[in-house]
Order: C-alpha cells, then structure tokens, then sequence
C-alpha cells in the first residue's frame, strides 16, 4: 500500500484530501505544519508528499528543498491558493515537483493526479 | 507751652491705656493668706511648688502618709518633703502633717524660696501674662495668642476626622482610593476576559474536530440532491441540534463551510451551498444583516455573497448606500455579484463619493459581467455623485466600451474639468479622432492639469489642427512640463513639422527634450 504525506494547516482541507485518498487505498500520513512535514519526511518511509505552500513554521517550498535533500526519489504534489503567483509556480517547478495543483481544487481531480504521478 | 504739654500727656495717655488693656485683674499677692488662697485656686503655677519641712524628725519616727510625702533627711536635723508642683493640695497635705508642726517652703525652679520672693515671681508671671488666672475668662485677642503659644501641639481631631474636614486631604485619599479599585477593577476585568478568551479558543477548536469528520464523511458519502433532501433526524445525527443551537457553533461550522466553499471547485461547491441552507445557516446570514455592529453587518454581506444567497438581494440592496464605507462597499459588490437582473442603475444613486479601492473592486466584477448582462452603465453617466460618474467614464476606457463614445462626445462640452481629464483619458485610449476638436479647446484651457492631459491625448487623436495649436503653444514658453508633452505630441502627430520647430527653437530645455525624443532607449522613459 503506497503511503502519502499530507503536509496542510487547513484542518478541513487536509482532511478532504485524506479521506477521497483513502477512498482509493492509499495510507495517509497527515501533519499540520512545516516542522512536523520535516519531521515525517525524515522519519517515514513514504511514496508522496502532497503539501501546502503557505504554511506556520516552515513554508512548502523550504519543504520541497528538505524533501529533495532526504528523499530525492519522492515525487510531491504542491497544493496551494497561490497558483497565480507565477513566481511560486516556477520556483517549484524547477525544484522538480511532480505538480501543481492550484485552489480552489478538487479532490476527485486531485486523487486522479496522484494515481497519474505514483504510476509515473 | 501748651503744645509742648498736649505732645506730652497725650502719648502719655495712649501707652496707659495700652498697658491697662494688655494687663490683666491681678489680685493682691502681697498679703500671704490672699497669696496662699491665690496658689491654692491656681492650682499650679510654672516654675513654682512647695516643700514641707519637720524639724527634728527622723525618718523612723511615725509620720501619717509617708510614703506620700517621700521625706529625706536634712544635715541639719529633720525631714524634708519632696517638691509638690500641685498646689491645690496644699491644704490637704499641711492638715496631714498637722500634729507634727510642718513648716513649709516655696521652691522656684528647684531653688528654695523666700515667702516675699514667691509671691513677686508669682505677680511678675501675672503681669507678664505668662499665666492665665484661673476663672478670668475675658482675655484680650493678645492673651489668647500668647497662651495659644505656650500650649504644647495637640492635634485637634484623630487622624480619621481630620480626613473629612481637610477637603484637599479628602479628595487625595478619594482619588488614591479610586485608582487603587480601578487598578483592581481591571485586573479582574482582564482575568475574566481571559479566561472568557480561553474559554472561547478552546470550544472553537472542539467545534472545529466535531464539525470536520461528519462534514468531510458528508461531503463525500451524499450527492446534492441527497443534502438537500436531508430531514432533520438525519441532521441531528450529523451535528446535534443542542450543539448547532449553540451560536458559537454556527460561527464555527459558516467559517468552515465558507472557508471549504473557497478552496473547493466542482460539485462540492454546490454540496457546500445546499448544506449551509439545509441547516438554515442562511438564517444566521441574514439574521447578521439586522445587527446593529457595522462588522456583524459586513460578515452577513460576506457569507451572503460567498454562499450565494439569492433570497437575501433585497435586504442586501438596503445596504448599498449606508454611511459605513465596508457595508457600503461588501454590499454593492455582493449585488453585482449575485443578482442576475441588477444593473448599475442603483449606483447611479449613491450619495458617497467612490474610492479608488471601491472603485477597483466593482471594475473587477463588472469586467466579468458587462458580457452576460445589461448592466446600464449609461445611468452612470447621469448620476448626480461626480465620482460615480467619473467611474462611468473609466469603466468606459479600461472595458474598451467604444460604443459609449458617442454619449461622451456629447456630456464632454458642459463637464466639470475633472470630467474632461477622465473623458480625454478615454478618448486617448479608445483613439477617439472625431473627438480632436473638443481635446484642440482643451488645449488652450486655463486649468495645467486638463492641458496636459489634452496635450498628451492630442499625440494620439489629433488631426491638423492640432498641429498648429501645438506650435504656437510651444512657442509661448510654457513650463518644462508641458513644454515636453507638446514637443511628443507635435513629433507623433508630424514628424516635420516637430523637426522644423525644434531646429528653430534652439533654447536649451527644447533641445533637452528633443534630444531625448530621438533617443530609441529614452524615448519612452
């Protein structure tokens, strides 16, 4: 069973992703902060990372450097509101994400890209 | 002589009378009876007691209330008494000893004292008022004064009393006593708020854990018609009706939904909208509308606009002209927003200037609009507000509505100049060349700022004309300004001609700006 990582601070939205990923079989690692997605990035074994980018403590792009750093081979999925920031978007494109997912989303279409990138 | 007499006697006179005021009754001390009678009334004179002496006695010998007494033995043979200072009790003390013969004598300040010296002590302290007479009550101011200054310092009244009749001290203590229960006031005002806080952060993020798993599990497990069709036992199964009773709750669970509503596409969206009316948070929405706190109004107007509560346009229209800039503002674009059949009309209305934030927010929404709808923006044009119609003619240039050009041409002659400036602007932008006429007037205008927006729009729409106005204004000197906007129009409009002026005109600020027309990397910096 492939095991994800949730890194978001919206309760709520982490939650969404949790439960449509579940749905679909996966395991699902849920933390709520940029020091706990580091932690968990270092500790657990896991096949993909799903993060916020605008975050407490840690932003998503000091994640995507961390994760690159420890886990080279784990493709991650940015979820963020700033899909308009172009800035954002490039910054962690060329820091080797696998996608961009841009909010408002949904989760349907979200479970679709994770079964498209773990597949990769 | 006489005169010498009366300067005389009449000081004289003055100084006895002066000297009868000042002394008092004294009696006759010179007899010792009057004397004795004198010390005994008088009780106690300063400086004065009286010693009594037995002649060959011994301490051994049997002496009525020795011990009273307190007799030592004299070199010379005999005992003598200690001093007593309370005269009073001369009698008394004499009768005592009487069987054994007393003598007795007077001490003036510890020194024994003849009978006649006592009594010129006594007269000399009376004379100079250094003793008051006991049961002598009518004394002059003076003998008040000087006994007032031999009395030792007594306080009047006790501390307490002394608060209430010293007003300044009184309203010290009232002051120091009100901040002292203010302090406290709000040290408890502030505990309690506190803990009120905790309180509230603690059971919002409770809420929070009840309302996330049933509202995920719902999402997800019902489709739409299935959330509309809810009955309320299924609800009451979801959230209890004693915890969505609870106003806090409510508050919690429309952030939730809103906050979902916001970062959700597709069908939840329309699950998120359904579910806010089925558990009638709509209700709370508009109930927020009747609060008499500005910000509970602008959350209503939000949760209104967010959560597309169609039903609530009508109450929200009341908003659209409120003092509050927020409701004012939360509420005109919730309206745009929502209402398919809204149109400008009831901006045109507005007594509010509009500002520039306004402004830009309305231009975001009409931008989406003015294609799916008839928005009447002409009645902008109309209104008696000055900013709404300047917004009017904005919307004009930056959506590119050329077809409003026509309707410009005709209210650009009788605007104020602060119209103009926005009705060339538009011209400029929209390159309005039937308009050169009336941007040519505008040139000569008094008003800098309509100059030079028309000087700047001429570049563009100018025609012939224009050229020459150019010219002669530029001939006129004007100020390094306009001088530089005038030589860019000229140059766009004719090439020449700006060539033949400016190989003419050889001041330096005109060879300045031409110098940096034809510079291809300056030209439009």
């Amino acid at each position: 069973m492939k095991k994800i990582l949730i890194i978001e601070d919206d309760l709520l939205i982490s939650s969404m992703v949790q439960y449509r990923l579940k749905k679909d079989g996966y395991e699902t690692i849920l933390v709520q902060d940029g020091n706990e997605g580091i932690k968990a990035i270092e500790e657990e074994d896991i096949d993909l990372i799903i993060t916020d980018v605008m975050m407490p403590f840690k932003s998503g792009i000091e994640i995507i450097h961390h994760a690159r750093k420890f886990k080279p081979d784990v493709p991650i999925i940015v979820l963020s509101s700033l899909g308009a920031e172009e800035q954002i978007v490039l910054e962690a494109f060329n820091l080797g994400v696998a996608d961009f997912v841009p909010k408002p989303f949904n989760p349907n279409e979200l479970a679709v890209r994770v079964r498209r990138v773990l597949k990769l | 002589m006489r005169k010498v007499l009366f300067f005389i006697l009449v000081p004289l006179f003055f100084v006895g009378t002066s000297n009868a005021i000042g002394q008092q009754n004294q009696p006759d001390l010179t007899d010792s009876v009057a004397f004795h009678d004198f010390l005994i009334k008088q009780n106690e004179v300063p400086g004065l007691s009286v010693r009594f002496i037995l002649e060959n006695k011994i301490l051994t010998d049997s002496i009525p209330a020795a011990s009273l007494f307190g007799f030592t033995e004299l070199t010379s043979g005999g005992l003598v008494s200690s001093a007593f200072s309370q005269l009073n009790q001369f009698t008394k003390l004499r009768d005592t000893l009487k069987l054994l013969n007393p003598k007795w004598e007077f001490l003036i300040f510890s020194q024994p004292s003849s009978l006649t010296a006592s009594q010129e002590y006594v007269a000399n302290l009376l004379r100079n008022g250094d003793i008051q007479i006991v049961g002598q009550s009518n004394l002059s101011s003076n003998d008040l004064i000087l006994l007032a200054s031999k009395l030792p310092y007594k306080p009047l009244a006790q501390y307490k009393f002394q608060v209430i009749s010293d007003y300044k001290l009184f309203v010290v203590t009232v002051i120091i006593v009100f901040f002292f229960v203010m302090a406290l006031l709000m040290i408890l005002f502030m505990l309690v708020f506190k803990a009120k806080k905790n309180k509230r952060e603690q059971l919002t993020k409770d809420y929070e854990f009840l309302i996330v798993g049933p509202l995920t599990n719902l999402l997800f497990e019902k489709e739409l018609d299935e959330i509309k069709k809810l009955s309320d036992a299924e609800i009451n199964d979801i959230f209890p009706a004693t915890l969505l009773s609870k106003a806090l709750f409510q508050h919690v669970l429309i952030d939730k939904i809103i906050g979902l509503n916001k970062k959700m596409k597709g069908d939840f969206k329309n699950k998120l909208k359904a579910l806010y009316q089925r558990l009638e948070l709509n209700k709370v929405s508009l109930g927020n509308l009747k609060s008499k706190q500005w910000d509970r109004v602008a959350t209503g107007l939000v949760q209104i606009n967010e959560m597309d509560l169609i039903e609530a346009l009508s109450e929200v229209k009341k908003f659209t002209n409120s003092p509050n800039f927020y409701v004012r503002s939360q509420a005109v674009g919730t309206l745009l927003n929502l209402s398919d059949k809204m149109d400008l009309v009831f901006l045109k209305d507005q007594t509010y200037p509009l500002s520039a934030w306004q402004q830009m927010n309305y231009l975001r929404i009409i931008k989406f609009l003015y294609q799916s709808k008839e928005l009447h923006m002409k009645s902008l044009f109309e209104s008696e507000n000055q900013s709404v119609r300047l917004f009017g003619y904005k919307l004009v240039r930056l959506i590119g509505l050329v077809d409003f050009l026509e309707d410009l041409g005709k209210l650009a002659p009788n605007a104020s100049d602060e119209e103009k400036i926005e009705i060339i602007k538009t011209y400029e932008v929209l390159g309005a060349h039937m308009q050169a006429d009336f941007v040519n007037d505008c040139l000569l205008s008094e008003n800098p700022k309509l100059q030079q927006a028309a000087a700047q729009a001429i570049g563009e729409i100018g025609n012939k004309e224009s050229v020459t106005i150019l010219e002669n204004l530029l001939k006129s000197q004007p100020e390094f300004r306009l001088k530089m906007i005038l030589l860019k129009s000229l140059q766009n409009l004719d090439s020449n001609q700006f060539e033949k002026f400016t190989s003419i005109q050889m001041d330096f600020d005109t060879q300045r700006i031409k110098r940096h027309l034809l510079d291809p990397l300056l030209r439009h910096v």
